[in-house]
């Protein structure tokens, strides 16, 4: 039903139009049938031609003023009126020429109506300039047809003038045939014309008024300018000579819109202020991080510490230390004691297998720490730590070489936040070198000092660092699995290399497969709660086989809790190696590796608060003084349980 | 996981829309179509004020041209006028004449200026020459601030 009333509305609305369109053309050409020709031979012979000119002049405008786009324009993109169309106010205030100017919201096109533009309910579009709805055109009469339609009307009025006034003449010639065809036809056209003249002479009167004014029909009605300026006016002339002169507006709607193939592709230039700004982005695993290298280096200490609190504090103390040994010490204490406390917690059902790790890896930290004492350069994060545990800091002379290789390695070692990745890449340099040489078991004690030396140093070439260096972030372009898979990658490598060292150090002190941990899957990390309540809970890890070696280790080695046994070394050993993780054997191999000195804990706890506040940056002594206090606990803690592991090797 | 990785690959080659910043009408001097120069707040990090306003300023130059009332503009009405305006079916206006030169400019400066630093410029002949819509392209070469990254961004998260 709607769809026939709407048609019934289509088809009444052309009624005027076609009244208009035959009355004219009509009477125009009854005119010219019976009237001209006598008009010609009496008045002039020019009437006819002068007459059929302004007719089509008429239609001419008539037709442009019927068909013409008046200036709709489009609706609006949803795009642009997402933030109009509901918290928009009604009227927006814009100056023009000083005057302000109510903007109306159209809620049919959703725009804010240019000035002078109105919505009109019988087309159901905006149209500039929007002057009126003219039935007789069936049009909107805007900005682009006004013109048109103006001479329409001047044409037609001035059509409609000669026309009468010739059938009037004849009509006075020819009183006494009035009932003859062309009396009465010339009688009707007078008639019809004179009877349309009025009208139409006084809207062309009235928009003769307008145009002086500078005004729209629309303005007029609604009497918009009645007692303000309009300050669209160009005064009389100027109206006048825009009306006729000005160019004619294109047409919005229905435009041939060419697509452009402008090609758009990331990466985008920045403006000069932004591209001063350092960017570190670490986006493909692999290429960006070599590149961004150095930048990564560089920023390392804030990811750190933006990341992980552990290392935060203790890369924070490693760098206050500066090159001194002792902040090396120090700085691995928390991440071997975190390591330990891991390992501890992932083994938690084989307490016994990581007690006698521990007990072992403490034997380690003796021999390191002698190693160290005579000078030799040692694996910063491992034999460093394994000093520490024992030997008071002023035993160790200052070594700036190793330290800053140490701190490089540190900063590089540690993981800057990548949430896959596991908070603890220390034991990744560390188990590199173990599996190397597990097979190897040098018995010399100098040898044994050399050799995890130069494993570390191995470590420590930027190859490796670039590889355990992780992504500050995250990987954003990478799907999980592809990252997972190349952590997984580097960790096997990272505890390979460790439980090689770790198994040269074991077998130094003939403690065999000491390093061989076992990993159960990725996924069967130790529980939260399994850790000491002294320790720093790790970050939940999302990649089960560097936490395990971790966790297993650290748990094996917190002395805080209970006193790690020989058994527990076994049993890792003899754990299932058929566990689906695809780093199980070097896992095993790396957890007897990983050190764990079992103050940590309690060293751990103290760290936090004294480092987290100091910044990362500057490798001040501000945080020596903190230090030192804490030295003399983690060595008596160290010392006590030491000898329980060497009475128990012995 | 593979899925996503090809979703990447085609994210990647094709940065999706961000955002769309419009530059309103610059009503100051009447109903003449000229554009605000004012520079928006949202390209302050994507395109330098001076790029941007020289190139509004310039098609502001063309909208004037076009829209000048002249000897030139009068004589096409009244040869229009003349040919009971069949002179339309033969040949173009000065004023579409003058939008042909900014639709080329206008591709030009996509070309030049916007593309490559990730926007787009919309011929506002389009838009009812009411708004030049300029649309944000993701930069994804920076750490996604737009709503649009947190495609790429959440998948790595997860």
């Amino acid at each position: 039903m709607p769809t026939s009333g709407d048609e019934r509305i289509k088809a009444s609305a052309f009624i005027p139009v076609s009244t208009a369109a035959v009355l004219l053309v009509g009477s125009t050409t009854l005119f010219f049938v019976f009237t001209c020709p006598w008009l010609a031979v009496t008045v002039s012979t020019y009437v006819p031609p002068c007459s059929a000119i302004l007719f089509f002049l008429v239609l001419a405008n008539f037709t442009m003023a019927t068909f013409m786009d008046a200036g709709v324009l489009p609706m609006a993109n949803e795009d642009e009126d997402k933030d109009d169309d509901l918290r928009a106010p009604l009227y927006k205030n814009v100056d023009v020429k000083g005057v302000q100017v109510r903007l109306k919201w159209c809620a049919s096109c959703h725009f804010y109506r240019p000035p002078r533009c109105s919505h009109c309910s019988v087309c159901d579009h905006c149209v500039e300039d929007f002057d009126h709805h003219c039935p007789w055109v069936n049009n909107c009469i805007g900005r682009r047809n006004y013109r048109y339609f103006f001479l329409f009307l001047l044409s037609l009025t001035m059509h409609m003038v000669g026309v009468f006034s010739g059938s009037l003449l004849y009509i006075l010639h020819h009183q006494e045939d009035l009932l003859k065809l062309h009396c009465t036809v010339t009688l009707v056209v007078m008639s019809v014309s004179g009877l349309f003249f009025i009208p139409v002479l006084g809207l062309t009167g009235f928009h003769l008024y307008l145009v002086s004014r500078g005004r729209t029909t629309n303005e007029q009605v609604t009497g918009k300018f009645q007692g303000g300026v309009n300050p669209f006016t160009l005064g009389c002339c100027g109206n006048l000579e825009y009306l006729i002169c000005s160019p004619i507006s294109p047409k919005y709607t229905a435009r041939p819109i060419k697509k452009s193939a402008v090609r758009i592709m990331p990466p985008f230039l920045k403006p000069e202020t932004d591209r001063q700004i350092p960017i570190i982005r670490v986006r493909d695993n692999g290429v960006q991080r070599h590149d961004l290298q150095s930048k990564v280096s560089l920023s390392t200490p804030n990811t750190l510490i933006r990341e992980d609190p552990l290392f935060t504090h203790t890369h924070t103390q490693h760098q206050q230390q500066g090159g001194s040994s002792r902040g090396h010490y120090l700085s691995s204490e928390p991440i071997l004691a975190r390591v330990d406390q891991q390992l501890a917690f992932q083994s938690g059902p084989m307490s016994s297998p990581h007690q006698l790790n521990s007990l072992t890896l403490n034997s380690h930290f003796l021999t390191h720490k002698h190693a160290y004492r005579h000078g030799n350069k040692l694996p910063a994060l491992h034999s460093e730590g394994l000093i520490s545990q024992k030997v008071s800091p002023g035993r160790f002379p200052p070594h700036n070489p190793l330290s800053s290789r140490s701190s490089f390695s540190y900063s590089n070692l540690v993981n800057p936040g990548d949430p896959n990745y596991l908070p603890h890449p220390v034991f990744m340099g560390v188990s590199r070198q173990s599996p190397q040489t597990r097979d190897t078991l040098p018995r010399d004690p100098s040898l044994r000092d050399v050799t995890p030396q130069a494993l570390m140093h191995r470590d420590l070439s930027p190859q490796t660092l670039i590889h355990r260096e992780a992504s500050p972030i995250r990987y954003d372009n990478l799907s999980k699995s592809i990252v997972a898979s190349i952590k997984e990658r580097q960790e096997m490598e990272a505890k390979d290399r460790m439980l090689r060292m770790q198994a040269r150090s074991q077998a130094l002190y003939g403690c065999p497969d000491m390093g061989v941990y076992d990993i159960p899957s990725r996924r069967s990390l130790p529980a939260d709660s399994m850790r000491p309540p002294g320790s720093r809970a790790p970050t939940p890890p999302s990649y089960g086989s560097r936490e395990f070696m971790m966790s297993t280790g650290i748990l094996g080695y917190a002395g805080t809790r209970s006193p790690l046994s020989s058994a527990s070394s076994s049993s890792l050993t003899r754990a299932p190696r058929t566990s689906s993780s695809p780093l199980q054997s070097s896992g095993l191999q790396s957890k007897g590796r990983s050190p764990s000195p079992s103050y940590l804990p309690p060293d751990r706890q103290a760290k936090p608060s004294s480092s987290s506040s100091t910044l990362p940056h500057t490798p001040s002594s501000s945080s020596a003084p903190c230090v030192p206090p804490k030295r003399p606990s983690l060595i008596c803690a160290m010392e006590g349980k030491d000898s329980a592991p060497l009475a128990l090797s012995k | 996981m593979a899925t996503e990785f090809h979703n990447l690959q085609e994210l990647r080659q094709s940065p999706s829309l961000a955002t769309k910043v419009f530059i309103q009408r610059d009503y100051s001097e009447g109903t003449v179509c000229r554009f605000q120069i004012k520079f928006p707040s949202e390209l302050g990090s994507r395109i330098e004020r001076t790029l941007f306003e020289d190139t509004v300023k310039t098609l502001n130059t063309y909208y004037a041209e076009a829209e000048k009332v002249g000897g030139q503009s009068y004589m096409e009405g009244c040869l229009a006028c003349a040919t009971a305006y069949f002179i339309f079916f033969c040949m173009e206006t000065r004023y579409e004449k003058v939008l042909k030169k900014i639709s080329g400019y206008i591709q030009e400066q996509n070309e030049k200026i916007y593309a490559p630093r990730g926007l787009l410029l919309t011929d506002p002949v389009e838009r009812g020459m009411r708004v030049i819509e300029v649309s944000v392209f993701e930069d994804r070469g920076s750490s996604g601030s737009s709503p649009s990254s947190n495609v790429s961004s959440g998948i790595s998260q997860r």
